[in-house]
């Protein structure tokens, strides 16, 4: 790796004072699982001055219940997610994601903030500079997509446009079913972000300067059911080809609540209101969740070679769904 | 997440940062710079350990995070050591394969005579992380079921196939302790 500076940062401000001062040409490291990948093979268009390690601002590792909410610091780990008997008991889907990223070694340091800020996984967007040169795209801020013309089988099917990259983060798909937002600090202020709305085609919304200090989930109407399933190609560590979070509620036989969301096909998790409304007021059971698959993903607009996931989709959310 | 790593990265009276990084129970104290045998804050920790200390035999394959081939301990924890700056393992302790051994006799860890036994290896580039990532699993739980040895191990990578006889390597020393 080319060389930077280093810093531990001992508090949020101590951060944000450092982004500041090095206008975009610093990067803030938690785990480093895949910030280190970035700067191995250059990827970035500008390669950092200063990496400001966060690991060592103490407090930022909680996962704890308010009044209303279910709080969980930005450096909480994926292992610490996955074992955590709160979440175990109430939101079982966070640990599913968590579990479903990577493997074990990964999981040991990678967070729960690196996990929804972590960069596109295209192999166009990621081709290492050593090897005759990095390829500059729509995504770096100059050039074409390259997936649209080229080989597109694991890029989005939905929702994109200028970048056809996928959100590559399980942990967003969970959180985007039980209404999870982020708090992002900067010396502006704070502000509240749906996990949802945090992806967008080019890039994510945190900008330069900003900080996520903390993820969480309102307490109420956190509904029971809930599961998370993840196709991937190789199957015990591996990105999501497509994943899905459904997470449910059934009252006096029918489904009262019923939010689906899928991961893979678009730039951020894609929330499925159509699969959605054909759960609520029915009775659980096989062919509603076949209309729910049917429906979900209507208005899809698969490229040359990636129609194929949203029949991955489908299965998915039947096996999601209804077990 | 605690405060010890500001201790450990000290200025020296020479006005050059220093960090001590601890690796099988011994203390180096290492000099950040980007001279020959200093620590660039650019270097993994598998780089610090292979071609700073010599300790080689941490293997380094992929160097990407997907291999597992690079595995060590920390805080008992099994790591990538490719995907960790080395300037930020100060105050941590960190274990690798070479430091299995018993210091005093020399005997092997009976994890790795397992691994002999069973010929759990081909080639045998994989086999440090293979055992780093069962050490950690058998100190958090001595015995574990057939599932949970695969889920442990799921990080690491053979293109030798010896999985099978990984998995009855690692079965063979469940139950026991050092």
């Amino acid at each position: 790796m080319k060389t930077f500076d280093h810093y531990d940062a001992r508090s949020i401000d101590e951060a944000l004072g450092l982004l500041g001062k090095h206008r975009g040409k610093a990067r803030l490291n938690a785990g480093g699982t895949d910030l280190l990948g970035l700067l191995k093979d250059r990827v970035l268009p500008q390669y950092p001055e200063l990496i400001v390690n966060i690991k060592t601002i103490p407090g930022l590792d909680y996962i704890e219940e308010d009044g209303e909410r279910l709080r969980i610091g930005a450096l909480a780990r994926l292992c610490d997610l996955a074992g955590s008997r709160l979440l175990q008991e109430r939101y079982g889907v966070i640990c599913e994601a968590a579990l479903a990223v990577a493997g074990p070694q990964i999981r040991n340091v990678a967070t729960i903030g690196g996990n929804l800020c972590q960069d596109v996984r295209c192999w166009y967007y990621r081709y290492p500079a050593h090897l005759g040169g990095g390829m500059l795209c729509a995504r770096k801020g100059r050039g074409p997509c390259f997936a649209v013309k080229g080989d597109n089988r694991y890029h989005a099917v939905i929702g994109a446009g200028k970048c056809f990259a996928v959100c590559p983060s399980d942990l967003a798909v969970a959180l985007a079913a039980l209404d999870g937002h982020m708090t992002l600090v900067s010396h502006r202020g704070e502000r509240r972000v749906g996990v949802g709305d945090f992806f967008s085609p080019l890039r994510n919304v945190l900008e330069a300067d900003e900080f996520v200090k903390e993820i969480d989930v309102p307490k109420a109407s956190v509904p029971r059911l809930q599961r998370f399933l993840k196709f991937t190609l190789r199957k015990p560590i591996d990105f999501a080809v497509v994943s899905v979070a459904a997470v449910t509620e059934v009252k006096d036989g029918i489904y009262s609540d019923a939010r689906i969301v899928i991961g893979g096909v678009a730039p951020g998790p894609f929330r499925a209101g159509k699969a959605e409304e054909e759960l609520i007021g029915c009775e659980p059971g096989d062919a509603v969740a076949a209309q729910a698959a049917e429906a979900a993903l209507e208005g899809a607009r698969p490229l040359s070679k990636n129609a194929w996931k949203i029949e991955v989709a489908r299965a998915l959310i039947k096996r999601t769904v209804y077990r | 997440m605690t405060g010890e790593i500001f201790a450990s990265n000290v200025e020296s009276a020479a006005g050059d940062k220093q960090m001590s990084l601890m690796v099988n129970a011994h203390s180096y104290l290492l000099t950040v710079g980007n001279r020959p045998g200093e620590v660039d804050p650019a270097h993994t920790l598998a780089f610090t350990l292979r071609e700073t200390l010599g300790l080689t035999g941490t293997k380094v394959s992929c160097d990407k995070g997907a291999c597992g081939g690079c595995t060590v301990l920390m805080d008992g924890k099994a790591v990538l050591s490719c995907m960790l700056l080395t300037i930020e393992c100060g105050g941590k302790e960190i274990t690798t394969i070479e430091g299995l051994m018993e210091p005093k006799t020399g005997a092997l860890d009976p994890l790795q005579q397992s691994f002999i036994d069973h010929s759990a290896f081909q080639c045998g580039f994989c086999t440090p992380g293979m055992i780093m990532s069962a050490k950690a699993l058998l100190a958090e739980n001595p015995s574990p079921s057939e599932e949970e040895i695969k889920e442990a191990l799921s990080g690491n990578f053979c293109r030798c196939i010896s999985q099978y006889q990984v998995v009855e390597a690692v079965k063979a020393v469940s139950g026991k302790k050092r």
